[in-house]
């Protein structure tokens, strides 16, 4: 019963019941939402957001943020494109490429920010810079104008997006599933993942335990940095063009997904399920509000509106003057009834 | 006073500036004409009106990510009033409105539910970015009157335009304000320390919303010399505009962390941030470099100068050491007594 009861209180039970809510309300308002073919290719879109948001989840609780992930996703995608057009490469070799240039690039702010002690936030603002700035620099190696993208990939390279499991689950989709199962499995089931959440909630007292605090730290922003590859290459296949400005604009939308499936961005506390909850129930939010003939452009603000109201409700708590008044209403309430 | 000067941390950005200008003109001697120069500073008037804004927020402590946003939105307002004729001081106090409106939005969030800056910010700048969409249906402001394009245009001695003026006025009247004001040394303290600033009975929390506000409104200043100087407002107006001034101001020696740095330095910032796409074609490179060269100036700034305090840091730690062990050996006992 007292199992049963946890389960209840739990942040992650509240976001499947959002979850549930978005089919109901979306479901009865547009029939298209129930197709389930319809939903998976709409989330397509949204599934490269979901991976990031598995591991910046790692970043935020060791008490860090970061905010390149989305450039990130530009520089692998033009370097995939670029290394297969123009250097002739190889389109898994250029991906593997990729894929270690992604995880460097998060190494490489992740070593500033654990061993110089620059604010996270500072940090990753540069980085954003940087690799945005080079994905246009990558760009202007490739013989092909920078706003057409590179496109015409082969068909073994596309097949990562468009081979869909059972004909229905999209491949993308079981990937961010085996991220999400790895994911959890590191940050929950290992010492590893101890050593993140201790490194979170005191770093002082990690490094007194015997843990390498910066070893850790770094380790989190080159898996952000990894995933933000994994994610840059399968837009790129999906979409079948290769861009530098891919991912701008995903800051937003993955702090979002992070913070309210209930990580804490002081440190300390979160966890993988949640983030991959609350990124699905935005990426459902958009898909059921665009379904129901909401531009694109707006649907920042619902995104925006969902990540205030929710987290005023986690951190409201947290001012006694707040609490004083709702408790002194109760008081009240209590008293007129018994008047 | 001279000591003072050269320990200040704004004449690291000052120096830098200088060595800037000075390195290209030794590689082309065109960029140091008198015209040039006074163009770079010009032309930095937006960046150095919001940098002031954002820089009082991060004295406080906190971050404000939406001034992008709150720039564009102010713009598309007072574009659209400036386009349909009305007179230009509605114009100019419609967007102050707007932007003191969504500044207080902010410090409210912040002050009164208690959520994180950097979260609240990145909410409301999702937002206003959906609202621009829905106030212009996603079309340009175009048709601005040529007498209020012409105001950029005017000049003192050929040289500094009354904008970058009043801009640096507006910079002198806060530096002195937040110098020289018993509420203005609020802001440094409650950044400083804010447990040290509550205890002392510091309006924490008033600072803080003032700064938020204060910080829209300058925003919006900014989002009407824009119009003027651009001449046509595009949904996207101001995008990323938000990370460009929080790197001027990290540029110019402010730190993330609250309580340290000055405006000044926010304008030196300001000033380098817009003369570097000018550097890079005098030098001859792509201005496709601006973003990368932003980039890797910013992690060095900040990772040199954060290296640098560490070590004076050690060295006070270290002489402190020394002193007390010198203490100890010479009069035993009272060395015991006095730790």
């Amino acid at each position: 019963m007292r199992k049963l009861q946890k389960l209840v209180v739990r942040w992650e039970t509240f976001l499947v019941l959002v979850i549930v809510l978005e089919f109901v309300v979306f479901g009865t308002l547009s029939p298209k939402f129930l197709n389930l073919k319809r939903l998976f290719s709409g989330l397509n879109q949204f599934i490269p957001v979901c991976i990031i948001s598995l591991f910046v989840t790692y970043v935020m609780i060791t008490g860090g943020i970061d905010i390149q992930a989305g450039s990130i996703v530009g520089l692998t995608s033009i370097m995939v494109g670029v290394l297969w057009n123009d250097a002739g490469l190889n389109i898994f070799v250029a991906s593997i490429v990729a894929l270690i240039a992604g995880a460097l690039c998060g190494t490489l702010s992740g070593f500033f920010v654990a061993y110089t002690g620059v604010q996270p936030m500072v940090v990753t603002l540069g980085g954003s810079f940087l690799y945005s700035g080079l994905a246009l620099a990558v760009t202007n190696l490739s013989a092909k104008e920078a706003y057409q993208g590179i496109s015409d990939f082969p068909e073994a390279f596309r097949a990562l997006s468009k081979t869909e499991l059972f004909g229905v689950v999209p491949m993308q989709f079981v990937i961010f599933i085996a991220l999400v199962v790895i994911g959890y499995v590191l940050l929950h089931r290992t010492n590893y993942g101890r050593k993140i959440f201790l490194c979170g909630v005191n770093p002082n007292a990690a490094e007194f335990c015997g843990i390498n605090t910066r070893a850790v730290i770094m380790s989190t922003y080159t898996l952000s940095g990894l995933s933000a590859a994994i994610a840059g290459i399968l837009l790129t296949a999906y979409l079948g063009t290769a861009k530098a400005d891919m991912g701008a604009g995903y800051t937003l939308p993955i702090v979002t997904a992070v913070v309210l499936g209930g990580t804490s961005n002081l440190g300390g506390s979160g966890g993988i399920v949640g983030s991959a909850l609350a990124a699905l129930a935005v990426g459902l939010l958009r898909i059921g509000l665009s379904l129901n003939g909401l531009s694109t452009q707006y649907l920042d603000i619902p995104v925006g509106i969902l990540l205030v109201v929710t987290v005023s409700f986690r951190f409201a708590g947290t001012n006694p003057k707040l609490r004083k008044l709702f408790s002194r209403k109760k008081r009240q309430t209590v008293i007129s009834r018994a008047g | 006073m001279l000591k003072k000067l050269l320990h200040s941390r704004e004449i690291t950005a000052f120096a830098f500036i200088v060595l800037m200008f000075w390195g290209v003109g030794m590689i082309n001697p065109a960029f140091l004409s008198a015209t040039n120069i006074w163009l770079c500073f010009n032309s930095s008037v937006v960046f150095t009106v919001v940098a002031i804004g954002i820089a009082l927020v991060i004295i406080t402590g906190e971050i404000d990510v939406s001034v992008g946003a709150t720039l564009g939105m102010t713009a598309t307002i007072s574009g659209t009033m400036i386009r349909d004729g009305q007179p230009w001081h509605m114009a100019i106090i419609a967007a102050l409105v707007v932007g003191l409106l969504i500044g207080s939005v902010n410090g409210f969030g912040v002050t009164v539910l208690k959520i994180p800056s950097i979260i609240m910010t990145l909410g409301v700048n999702g937002i206003v970015r959906g609202l621009i969409y829905v106030y212009t249906n996603g079309k340009w402001v175009e048709n601005i009157s040529f007498d209020f394009k012409s105001l950029s245009q005017g000049r003192l001695f050929d040289a500094i335009t009354y904008f970058y003026l009043g801009a640096l006025v507006l910079m002198l009247l806060v530096h002195l304000f937040l110098t020289r004001t018993k509420r203005g040394k609020y802001f440094a303290a409650v950044g400083d320390n804010i447990g040290g600033a509550t205890l002392l009975g510091i309006p924490v929390d008033i600072t803080k919303f003032k700064a938020f506000a204060l910080c829209g409104i300058l925003a919006a200043v900014g989002g009407v010399l824009y119009v003027s100087r651009v001449g046509f407002v595009t949904p996207i107006a101001g995008n990323g505009y938000e990370m460009k001034v929080i790197a001027a101001c990290v540029l110019g020696g402010i730190s993330l962390s609250g309580g340290v740095g000055s405006v000044i330095g926010a304008s030196v910032g300001a000033a380098i941030m817009a003369s570097i796409s000018r550097v890079l074609v005098f030098v001859g490179l792509s201005s496709d470099y601006d973003n990368t060269i932003t980039g890797i100036l910013l992690i060095i700034i900040v990772v040199s100068d954060s290296l640098i305090r560490r070590r004076a840091v050690e060295k006070a730690r270290r002489e402190r050491l020394a002193a007390k062990t010198l203490h100890a050996i010479t009069d035993g006992k009272g060395a015991t007594h006095s730790a």
